[in-house]
This record gives structure tokens, C-alpha cells and sequence, in this order.
């Protein structure tokens, strides 16, 4: 059977080749073109990945380095500080990711009302935090957020509070303005998701719920939410991966402080490799638990949110 | 036939492509990285890291100009965070590329820095006497008896306060020297309830006063070792807490949460004293409308046996890598900061920085009084000062046992006990460092 097969395609390729058939040829053509990214990847992202592997199984100061079995994973279960980032960071995705993806759809349904004047305004001012530099805006929070910042002076004039609250240096304050800070900066990015999906939800089926008498409250959570599924779980996904690894916003706000209040992993492996003694093997360690736990998140999103296919 | 070879020389037109592309990829990295000329030969030019334009730069510019020998000298213009991650990064990766001929270290980063990379860095003992310097800036800059680090400015503290309020509640300089943080604490009530103003301004993530008070009493949170935790049972460090928590609930600290407010705060003149390394003296001056204000006190010392009213906040020297160039670099440093007395005037006349030249400390500049600070002789006061200072051993893991401290005296203020907040710390201390 092959060998006719091998006859009938000689005259065509042309080949002396005659094992070589056309699907190996296409393969090969195939594989030379992809190859530039092929290699590309290999040797930028799974060739570090792989060294790093290796490097979270070392230890010691700086340039000398030596194999240390599992002993960087065991002592991240006896590490209070690393177990404090870790807390911290959690608190950051339960209650950020939430509040900003609702904040999110809240923003996009009344943006997409077709009453709305001035649509394009008011769409661009919600989306342009993102186009700031994450230092910049994380700075202008600092300063508004500051002991003798616009903040307290509002809230002061307001006279809801009597006297000046520390923002940057309670720990739970501290925590409300990092949040605070990430929402107002990501919250535009999520909208603009959900956004052009809503374009897509066809204007029939809500017509034909008003003839049948829904509400608008009946409507967003029977339409609109469940055709939004597979973007809302994208975006919480997108904010997951983004919060576990924050690092920017509390580096230049709070600077991990007060104590370790707000300090997040990715600010923890900074301090490992940069600001203590540096002990880089560790600091590996320490970045592979971020990727063990965006894989475990992201499957449990996965599970609970989306279809069975 | 005639397609085939068509496809043959496209193929071949790629890959040619593809190679110079990452030909041009990796000799970009190279060109980028090596900086100039053969890296086995000496280079023209020596270069220096450093950070502060109107302080380390200055000095370094200054240096330049004081040196006989013709040399082409580059400094270059880092923040302190960055020179610390590039010496980092490029030390651990193994090659040498691009790393300055000397740069500027923090004595509290130094061992860190000496330790994690041995023969990255190049003893100068023959190019300058050690003996020259103030005893306390020794043990940071050296290791196993080798000294590496040329000790530049000195961090020796000084209280720096607002004559005018002090007055107001009725206290003179007399009264402010030779004190214990207990009595500044009192005072700080009474200046606190008469004029309305805060008594000192903190940041809750910095602790540096805590290192003044200790190292005030010859402890550090190490033992002289460098390696052995020393937090529980640590009494220079206990009263040092205790203080801390007082001063807090004296209800006259004004929070600040970065250097900006900080220096805010007594430029506005918003708090009645500054206890800080004498390197603050000029963002105080730059405040021109409280010239004649401000005078300088001895710092405080903690309630004990052993304890002097003189101690040390920051303060840095120059290091030589071991790389290409390093005899020039150590040559220029040794025969300027090493040796030469004039130039130490100079320091001081042109940009007010402090060395730890001993034998500079006589010389007229240093007599000089400060108009700004009431006429005082500030230099001179400041260099009895530095020859004071207890001498301790840093080690290394200066500032990863004061965040570990930083988390607990947020504990201890919200009411944990010392004893156990001391004892916390040590065990996490000791869990991270071994």
C-alpha cells in the first residue's frame, strides 16, 4: 500500500528521496519556520525556568552556592516572614480580585447603556489609570495617603474623622490603601473585557426577557452574567496570576511596612536576593511557590467556573 | 526540479536570515555588556559608583581634582538600592563585565557583600594604613585581616535640636548633653505640653534609631562573631525597645513614612529635635529661615553600665573590585583618601563632609564654626565625637533581622510582651540565618 502510495507521489515532488513522503516534507517546512520562536522560547523562558529549578535547590550567600537538597522548600514551612507574605498576598486576592471584578461589571453594563451620553469620556477616564506607570501612580497614592495627605485633609474637612489617620504605617490601614491603590489601577483594564463582550450578547434575548417581564436585576444575572462567563473567568484568572505577583504598588508605598504588614511573596524574593545578605538559591524557592500556586488557583478556576469541556 | 531548487534556496535565504539575526542578537549582548577594550589589559579609564551628587560624588570630585597623576576618571550617578542589586547581579553571575573599579559601599552592607563574594573585591592594605581611620569603621570594611574598604564619611550622631522651642520650656544645651533617652523622653513631654510641638519625627518601617541606641552601649543585634543572633537577652536592645514603645505613647512622635516627610517634618519646623547621623546637617540647613535655630548636642545614650553618648547612623566606603585597573583605583584612593590631609579640609569647607581621617581632624577647617547652628564648631564637635564611638562587629544580616525585629516591635507595641517579642525574634533570626 505504501509503496504505491510512494510511487504515485514521486513524479510530483520531484524527490530522490522516495521514503520521504509529502506529510514529512510539509512537517519539516512546517517545523523550519516555527523554529527562529521554538528556539527563542527554549533558550529565554524554559532554559532560566530550568536553572532556576536547579537554583531553588541550592543555598548559601551570594557567589557560593552549594546543593541542598530539599532544605529551601522545608524551611519555607518554618519561615514566619514568608508565611507572613504569603498571608498577605491572600488577604490581596480575596479581597481585591473580587471587589475589582464587580467593580468591573458594574462599570461596563452602565457604560454599555445605549442612553449614555458621553460613552467615549466616560470610558476613557475609567480606562486610563492603566496606561500610568505602576511607580508614578504608586507614588501619588504614597503622597495621598500620607499623614498630612489629600485624603486625611478630606476626610478631616469632612469631619469624619477627628484626627489624622495613619494610612502607610497601620497594618490594616496600610493593607486598605495597597488595595486601594491596585483597584483604581486594574479595575479600567478588566472593564474594557467586559466591555466588548457585552457587544457581543445578542439585543434579542433582552428584548424578548422585557416581553416576558424581567427585570434589570432579572436580566444582568440571567443574560448578561452568565454570557459574560467565560470573560469573567478569564479576567479573574488575568487578576489572580497579577495580584499573586504584586510587587510595584507595595514596594514604593509602603515598602513592605509596618513590620510586615503589607510585605507580598514578590516583594519578599526582591528583599532575599537585594536587600539581605543575598541568598538567591532561596529567593528561587521562594519564586516556584508562586508558580505552583498560580497553576493550583488557575485549576480550581478552572473547575469552578468553567464549562466541562 | 527547477521549483525545488526554487524552495531550496528560500529555505537556505532563511536560514541565513535566522543566523545573522541571532548573530546580531549575541553580539549586541556582548558589546553591551564588556564595556571597552580587552578585559585582561588595564583600561584608560577608571570608573566609580556612587550616590549622592552634593556628598559622595562631590568627595569623589574633589579627589580627582586633589590627585597629581593624570587619570581619566569616570564616576557615574546610582541610587544606593541600584548600585546594591547591580553589584549583586553582576557579582553572582560570575563575570566581571561592567562592574565600576570602585564603588561605594554601606559599612552595614558591607560584609554581606565581602562574604557572599569572596575575590571579587581587592585588599588595599598596601596602599593605605588602617590606622589612620577611626576604629569603628574597621571592622565593617575588613575581612579575615584583610582590609578592603577605604573608610570614607563617618555616620557619627548627633541630637540636633531647635534652640528656640527647648528654650520655650526652659531647657539650654547644658541640659541636652550628656543625657539618657529617659530624660529625653521627659524633656520631650515637657517641650511636647509647652510649645505644642512634636518632640521627633519617626518612620515605623525604620529603625535606625533603635541600631543608634545599641550601638551607643557596643551591641549590635549580632555578637561580635558577625554570625550569632543576639536579640533575646540582648539588654542594650531591650532598653532600646522599651524607649521606643515610651516615645510612642509619649504622644510626640510625629509618623513619617518616607525621607521626603521626614526631612518635611523638621523643615517645617513642625519637631523640636532631629537625633540622627551628622550627615543630616545639610538638608537641615537647607531650611535658610532657621538659621541660628538649630544647635548640636551629644546624642543620648541608654540608661546603663558601658553606655556613651556618641554613636553612629549610616556612614560608607569606598571599595576597589578585583578587576582590571584595581592597582590604579587603589593607588588614587590611597593617595587621596588615604593620605592627604588637605583634601580632608577641603571635604569639609566645600561639600561638609566628614572623614575618618584622624589625622585631619586638627586641621583649620575642622575649628571652623557653623553660622547656621548658632557659631557652634559643629566639625570639631563631631570629630571628639567619632573617636567615642563603640566599635561592633555588624555581620551581615543587618537588615534581615531588623525587618524580622520591625514585624515584632509592632507586636510589642500592640501589647505583646517584651520578653516574648524578644524571644520571637531571636528564634526567627536564628531559623533564617542558619
Amino acid at each position: 500500500m505504501s509503496k504505491a502510495i510512494d510511487k504515485a507521489s514521486a513524479p510530483y515532488t520531484g524527490s530522490s528521496k522516495k521514503s520521504a513522503g509529502p506529510g514529512f516534507k510539509k512537517n519539516y517546512m512546517g517545523w523550519l519556520f516555527i523554529l527562529l520562536a521554538v528556539v527563542g522560547i527554549g533558550l529565554f523562558y524554559f532554559y532560566p525556568m530550568l536553572r532556576a529549578l536547579l537554583l531553588s535547590f541550592q543555598s548559601g550567600m551570594g557567589s557560593n552556592l552549594e546543593y541542598a537538597g530539599l532544605d529551601n522548600y522545608i524551611r519555607l514551612f518554618s519561615d514566619p516572614t514568608f508565611i507572613a507574605a504569603l498571608t498577605n498576598t491572600f488577604i490581596y486576592l480575596l479581597v481585591q480580585v473580587p471587589v475589582m471584578i464587580i467593580l468591573a461589571l458594574f462599570f461596563s453594563v452602565l457604560l454599555n447603556d445605549a442612553t449614555l451620553k458621553f460613552k467615549g469620556f466616560f470610558r476613557t477616564a475609567i480606562f486610563l489609570p492603566c496606561v500610568t506607570s505602576l511607580v508614578a501612580y504608586a507614588v501619588i497614592f504614597k503622597y495621598l495617603f500620607g499623614v498630612d495627605g489629600l485624603i486625611n485633609q478630606f476626610l478631616l474637612e469632612l469631619s469624619l474623622i477627628s484626627e489624622p489617620l495613619n494610612w502607610l504605617s497601620d497594618p490594616v490601614l496600610a493593607k486598605i490603601t495597597i488595595i486601594a491603590a491596585i483597584t483604581w489601577r486594574w479595575t479600567g483594564y478588566n472593564m474594557i473585557f467586559y466591555l466588548s463582550a457585552l457587544q457581543n450578547i445578542d439585543r434579542s434575548m433582552y428584548e424578548a426577557s422585557k416581553i416576558d417581564g424581567a427585570t434589570s436585576f432579572q436580566r444582568f444575572f440571567y443574560i448578561t452574567v452568565p454570557m459574560l462567563k467565560p470573560i469573567i473567568l478569564f479576567t479573574s484568572i488575568i487578576s489572580t496570576i497579577g495580584t499573586l505577583q504584586i510587587f510595584d504598588e507595595i514596594m514604593n508605598i509602603t515598602n513592605g511596612g509596618p513590620g510586615n504588614a503589607t510585605l507580598s511573596i514578590s516583594m519578599y524574593i526582591y528583599n532575599l536576593s537585594f536587600e539581605y545578605s543575598p541568598d538567591f538559591g532561596y529567593a528561587a524557592t521562594v519564586s516556584y511557590v508562586i508558580v505552583i500556586l498560580i497553576v493550583i488557583l488557575s485549576l480550581i478556576q478552572f473547575k469552578v467556573a468553567g464549562d466541562d469541556k | 526540479m527547477k521549483e525545488f531548487q526554487w524552495k531550496k534556496s528560500r529555505l537556505f535565504a532563511f536560514a541565513l536570515l535566522t543566523l545573522i539575526v541571532l548573530a546580531a542578537c549575541s553580539s549586541d549582548e556582548e558589546s553591551g555588556a564588556s564595556g571597552e577594550g580587552d578585559p585582561e589589559e588595564d583600561p584608560d579609564t577608571i570608573t566609580a559608583w556612587a550616590w549622592d551628587p552634593n556628598f559622595n560624588i562631590a568627595a569623589l570630585e574633589i579627589a580627582e581634582e586633589s590627585y597629581d597623576e593624570d587619570i581619566d576618571f569616570e564616576i557615574i550617578e546610582n541610587a544606593q538600592d541600584d548600585i546594591v542589586s547591580k553589584l549583586n547581579t553582576g557579582l553572582s553571575s560570575g563575570t566581571m563585565k561592567g562592574m565600576p573599579n570602585i564603588v561605594l559601599i554601606e559599612d552595614q552592607r558591607a560584609q554581606s557583600f565581602l562574604q557572599s563574594y569572596p575575590d571579587a573585591f581587592f585588599p588595599i592594605d598596601d596602599y593605605i594604613n588602617p590606622d589612620d581611620f577611626a576604629a569603628y569603621k574597621l571592622a565593617p570594611t575588613s575581612l579575615d585581616d584583610k582590609q578592603y574598604g577605604l573608610p570614607f564619611d563617618t555616620g557619627v550622631t548627633g541630637l540636633f535640636f531647635r534652640t528656640d522651642y527647648l528654650e520655650e520650656a526652659g531647657y539650654s544645651m547644658e541640659d541636652l548633653t550628656d543625657i539618657t533617652w529617659e530624660e529625653y523622653i521627659e524633656i520631650g513631654r515637657d517641650v511636647n505640653e509647652t510649645t505644642g510641638k512634636d518632640m521627633i519625627s519617626l518612620d515605623p518601617n525604620d529603625l535606625g534609631i533603635l541600631r543608634v541606641m545599641i550601638q551607643s552601649a557596643g551591641e549590635w543585634y549580632v555578637d561580635e562573631d558577625g554570625t550569632t543572633v543576639n536579640i533575646e537577652g540582648n539588654e542594650p536592645l531591650r532598653k532600646a525597645f522599651e524607649n521606643y514603645k515610651a516615645m510612642m505613647e509619649a504622644d510626640f512622635v510625629k509618623a513619617n513614612s518616607d525621607w521626603s516627610q521626614f526631612i518635611s517634618a523638621f523643615n517645617s519646623g513642625d519637631v523640636a529635635t532631629v537625633p540622627s547621623g551628622n550627615w543630616i546637617g545639610a538638608s537641615i540647613e537647607a531650611e535658610e529661615s532657621q538659621a541660628g535655630d538649630w544647635a548640636v548636642a551629644p546624642i543620648p545614650r541608654l540608661d546603663m553600665e558601658g553606655a556613651v553618648n556618641a554613636s553612629n547612623q549610616g556612614g560608607s566606603s569606598f571599595y576597589v573590585l578585583n578587576i582590571p585597573g584595581k592597582e590604579k583605583a587603589a593607588e588614587f584612593l590611597g593617595k587621596t583618601f588615604g593620605e592627604n590631609e588637605e583634601f580632608y579640609q577641603e571635604l569639609v569647607n566645600d561639600v561638609g563632609a566628614l572623614g575618618t581621617y584622624t589625622p585631619a581632624s586638627d586641621g583649620e577647617a575642622y575649628q571652623a564654626g557653623n553660622d547656621f547652628f548658632g557659631g557652634q564648631s559643629l566639625i570639631s564637635d563631631f570629630s571628639t565625637w567619632v573617636e567615642d564611638i563603640p566599635s561592633v562587629n555588624y555581620g551581615m544580616h543587618t537588615y534581615s533581622i531588623e525587618d524580622i525585629l520591625a514585624a515584632e516591635m509592632q507586636n510589642y507595641l500592640k501589647g505583646k510582651s517584651l520578653d516574648d517579642a524578644l524571644a520571637d525574634a531571636q528564634a526567627q533570626a536564628e531559623a533564617q540565618l542558619k
